[in-house]
């Protein structure tokens, strides 16, 4: 082996065994927004076999603060994330087959990508493919690694199926209107903080390092100066119906899905939640005024001037995307605004 | 009495880091609401809860002295 990952198989509980085990696996990353940039350099660094990333978004100006395998003629460019990625990430290692996804991580699209993987890296931005994902994890029997962060705030939790509790164990109820980078912003040191968190456990978990895999819930916030690690062995749920004793999957269901549909002659897409939401408009109405946004509304609705698009917004958490007639950009807007 | 310490944006919403309060015999479903109506900010329904540094669901009934840490799960990313 040359000198190229020395550092790494010095370290006595990697060596070259575990550099051996590392390069004999593939990881799947969900998003390559900030927190998929930086999980799968560091990945692609440490020489991980494979490496699939998937995402439906474009690179745009007001990533390039954090997102840190994009650069400023990917914008101009518009680049889809997935390719410019691999772009930068076979430059960085070209030992390593980076495979770019363009496309929206639906469950259908998940379940086809997990076939063969080793472990699935979430870098996305909302509650609803994460628990796609963690149901997917506990189908096929796949390790995944939460990982999220707004604000100076950030938190990771690595499951494991058969072992750990799972994420909707967690979440008994999903948190609605989250806060989103698009709406209170991030700064990078929080997104760094998280991928940290995220491939060092990713790194036990391919060097098969399975006593030494965290088995705690932590949350930090690098500005506040807060920093917890809370106990989640008895949050097992039996009951569970992702990865109790009678699992359905419900969240790989149509039924628990997002739908989008176009809506006829009128250049509009109206994207809709599963369950009816309750969103607070008066708060999110001041989150996107503080951005400049132009925003109108009555006790109804909320409509958004954005850059291309005019965004209504209903209180049952509904929206109507104006000035498109791509699905998938619709459901990216929304889920940049409503998390 | 117990302390409830406030994580991320809670802290903002209630104004400090954390608060004193006698909550033994309570639920965490019942000082939930009791936090939300004396401090005026949004439901913690969906705020995870910690009970002396360990997970706890709705129905974890709060003994004296117990820290209880309440973490609200983010998206972004």
């Amino acid at each position: 082996m040359s000198e190229r990952y020395s550092r790494q198989t010095l370290f006595s509980p990697i060596g070259k065994d575990g550099q051996e085990k590392i390069r004999g696996k593939h990881v799947l990353i969900i998003g390559a927004g900030a927190l998929g940039s930086g999980s799968a350099e560091m990945l692609t660094r440490a020489g991980v076999g494979e490496l699939t990333i998937v995402d439906r978004d474009y690179v745009e100006e007001s990533n390039l603060q954090r997102q840190q395998l994009y650069t400023e003629q990917d914008v101009a460019l518009k680049l889809p994330k997935a390719a410019a990625a691999k772009k930068r990430l076979q430059e960085i290692n070209s030992d390593v087959t980076i495979h770019a996804v363009i496309g929206d991580a639906n469950p259908e699209k998940l379940a086809e990508l997990a076939v063969g993987k080793d472990l699935i890296l979430d870098a996305t931005d909302n509650f609803e493919t994460r628990l796609a994902i963690n149901d997917i994890s506990q189908k096929c029997k796949i390790p995944w690694i939460y990982g999220a962060c707004v604000g100076s705030y950030g938190m990771s939790f690595t499951i494991i199926p058969g072992k750990t509790p799972c994420l909707n164990c967690l979440l008994k109820k999903l948190p609605i209107q989250g806060m989103t980078c698009d709406t209170v912003g991030v700064i990078s040191p929080a997104v760094g903080m998280v991928v940290s968190h995220q491939v060092a456990e990713a790194l036990k978990i391919l060097v098969e390092d399975w006593e030494a895999v965290r088995p705690a819930f932590v949350s930090f916030d690098l500005w506040r100066n807060q920093y917890s690690s809370i106990k989640v062995g008895k949050a097992k749920d039996e009951s569970c119906l992702s990865c109790g004793e009678h699992p359905t999957y419900p969240f790989l269901e149509a039924e628990n899905q997002t739908k989008s549909t176009v809506l006829c002659g009128r250049d509009t897409v109206q994207v809709r939640p599963p369950k009816p939401l309750e969103i607070q408009l008066d708060e999110l109405a001041k989150q996107l005024g503080a951005l400049g946004y132009t925003v109108k509304g009555n006790p109804y609705l909320l409509s958004v001037e954005m850059k291309d698009e005019r965004v209504v917004i209903f209180k049952d958490g509904r929206a109507l995307v104006h000035g498109t007639k791509d699905m998938t950009a619709a459901k990216t807007l929304y889920n940049k605004i409503l998390g | 009495m117990n302390k409830v310490l406030f994580f991320a944006h809670l802290r903002d919403a209630v104004g400090e880091e954390s608060v004193e309060v006698e909550a033994a015999g309570k639920t965490i479903a019942e000082l939930k609401q009791q936090l939300a109506e004396a401090h005026g900010i949004q439901k913690l329904d969906a705020v995870m809860a910690a009970v002396n540094e360990e997970f706890a669901d709705d129905d974890e009934v709060i003994k004296e002295g117990d820290t209880i840490a309440f973490i609200p799960p983010v998206s972004g990313g």
